[in-house]
């Protein structure tokens, strides 16, 4: 039993101030317990990154009904997955009658900000502008953080410092994140007014878009875009491996720019005024790449524990963030109450996870692995249902052709090996 | 429309230069025998790996940085740390500072 020292600075000390690391000390604070947040950015929300869609249902766990008041965007009522080729799409395009504020656009610093401030209000103490450069460890047991000469001590960390976890890394208390286990993002924020914005997406109200779209767009990688409209603003992003990056003669940012030219993309950002540019990595590791989530007085969540899924139609991170923080929080608190912050104790932690971010991980723990070795999706696929959809739509006077043989045509450009089928149901199972 | 260049880019970004040294530090010479096929010129999303055809380097620009990471994975030397080679957060809130996120 690690018993809980009484001369610490802190009970517990967080590294990081998102929404992962916010959400931790919430909890850890609504229990009664003194917790420091240590944020490098100069204000917390300084140095979040996000593509801009959250899913609500951990916030409003967090917060109970204060989570209306959060400075979201506009809820998504309309979905759309889009197939892109060079100058071409196909999309899918829906539109839900009661999304019942279940998903929402984002920008994360103001949210952050936000939640920063409620963390305030419950008693968590937050230093900006200090970047925390290493661990106080004494007998294995992590209690406390260095910030360049100062040291600040508690019973217990918790690390939330985003998907480069230099610190924890270095400590060597978790796996390194490797190139195989990311890709990487970036997102223009193009400022046009509300009514223009809903005017190209035909929304009202308030309400939102999510675009995600595959092809060409990528050149042929594992990756693809995202488009969500916020209030007066339109996030638009590129998402690709890092791995595959590597060795392919294209520039990112150049191919971040073919995207904004696409035909089908520009006329929704066309004449916008670009007001951010920024970048991020995405976890795109599995449920088995995910490091060690908990030691001797200390616990790791958010992107800093991999939380992240990307099943290429539904991209999740931020809700686990929120979601993994509660559960580092309140297994934090309990912890600290009972005077025993060993491993065993925090171990908790995963069990508190597993029926949720784990198990919904190792559901998908396949996904990645077919997709980014399934190049077909991101180049034959989409030119299918692009050129059977041209087929289909082409009137020029010439013979009528029935659709049955518009789809016959189509059928014969599938390959057919017996691998490629057999490809798609294994893909179809992983996701 | 127009296409846009990287510094038109990153004028919409703000970043808080602060006084420190850079938080990433490459060996321009050491480049030339890079072992991951340059891959930080390619993927870098705020293009600031350059290679000098004239000087025979690897031009960087810590400013304008993103703090995203991916060149700490892609570069084998700043993944393994190798000598002339760190990778760490820019210190005392400078660096890019969201105001949008």
């Amino acid at each position: 039993m690690t018993v809980v020292d009484e001369e610490n600075d802190f009970e517990a000390i967080v590294i990081g101030g998102g929404l992962a690391g916010l959400s931790a000390a919430y909890r850890v604070a609504q229990a009664g317990r003194s917790v420091l947040v240590v944020e490098r950015g100069s204000t917390c929300g300084a140095k979040t990154f996000t593509g801009g869609r959250l899913y609500t249902y951990s916030l409003r766990e967090l917060l109970g009904e204060q989570w209306r008041q959060a400075p979201l965007q506009r809820e998504v009522d309309r979905e759309i997955i889009s197939l892109l080729t060079e100058r071409e799409a196909m999309n899918i395009d829906t539109t839900f009658a009661e999304p019942a504020g279940r998903s929402f656009t984002v920008l994360s610093t103001p949210l952050v900000e936000w939640l920063a401030q409620r963390c305030e209000e419950v008693g968590v103490e937050i230093v900006p502008g200090a970047t925390v450069t290493g661990l106080v460890i004494r007998d294995g047991l992590v209690c406390g953080v260095r910030t360049g000469d100062e040291e600040l001590t508690s019973a217990l960390v918790i690390d939330a410092e985003g998907i480069n976890p230099l610190v924890f890394e270095r400590a060597g208390l978790v796996r390194r994140l490797a190139r195989e286990d990311v890709a990487v993002g970036a997102k223009y924020l193009f400022k046009l007014s509300e009514e223009e914005i809903d005017r190209r997406f035909t929304t009202s109200d308030r309400h939102g878009t999510a675009m995600l779209g595959m092809g060409a767009i990528t050149r042929g990688l594992f990756g693809g875009m995202f488009l969500y409209t916020n209030i007066d603003t339109i996030s638009l992003g590129l998402v690709v491996d890092s791995a595959s990056w590597r060795k392919h003669g294209h520039s990112l940012v150049e191919t971040a720019e073919d995207l904004r030219q696409h035909p089908a993309i520009a006329r929704y950002v066309e004449g916008a005024e670009l007001v951010e540019y920024g970048a991020h990595l995405v976890y795109e590791g599995s449920v088995d790449t995910v490091p060690q989530l908990f030691g001797d007085g200390w616990l790791i969540a958010g992107d800093a524990a991999g939380f992240c899924i990307n099943r290429g139609f539904t991209i999740r991170g931020m809700d686990y963030a929120i979601a993994s923080g509660i559960a580092a929080g309140e297994t934090a608190a309990a912890a600290l109450a009972a005077g025993d912050v060993s491993a065993i104790r925090l171990s908790a932690y995963k069990d508190a996870l597993a029926g949720s971010v784990l198990a919904d991980m190792a559901e998908v723990r396949n996904a990645h692995g077919w997709m980014s070795h399934t190049p077909d999706l991101f180049t034959t696929y989409p030119g299918l249902a692009v050129d059977l959809m041209r087929d289909m739509f082409t009137v020029d006077g010439g013979p009528l052709v029935p659709v049955r043989s518009t789809l016959a045509a189509a059928g014969k450009k599938v390959p057919k090996k017996l691998s490629t089928a057999l490809n798609l149901v294994k893909g179809v199972r992983s996701l | 429309m127009r296409r846009m260049k990287i510094d038109e880019l990153l004028s919409a970004t703000s970043f808080d230069v602060g006084e420190g040294s850079p938080h990433i530090v490459i060996d321009p010479q050491a480049c030339r025998t890079c072992p991951s096929e340059r891959a930080c010129e390619l993927s870098c999303p705020a293009q600031r790996y350059k290679w000098d055809e004239v000087k025979d380097v690897m031009a960087f620009d810590y400013v304008g940085c993103l703090e995203c990471g991916n060149c700490r994975l892609v570069c084998d030397r700043l993944f393994t740390g190798a000598e002339g080679y760190s990778w760490n957060y820019p210190e005392n809130g400078s660096g890019v500072t969201y105001r949008f996120g």
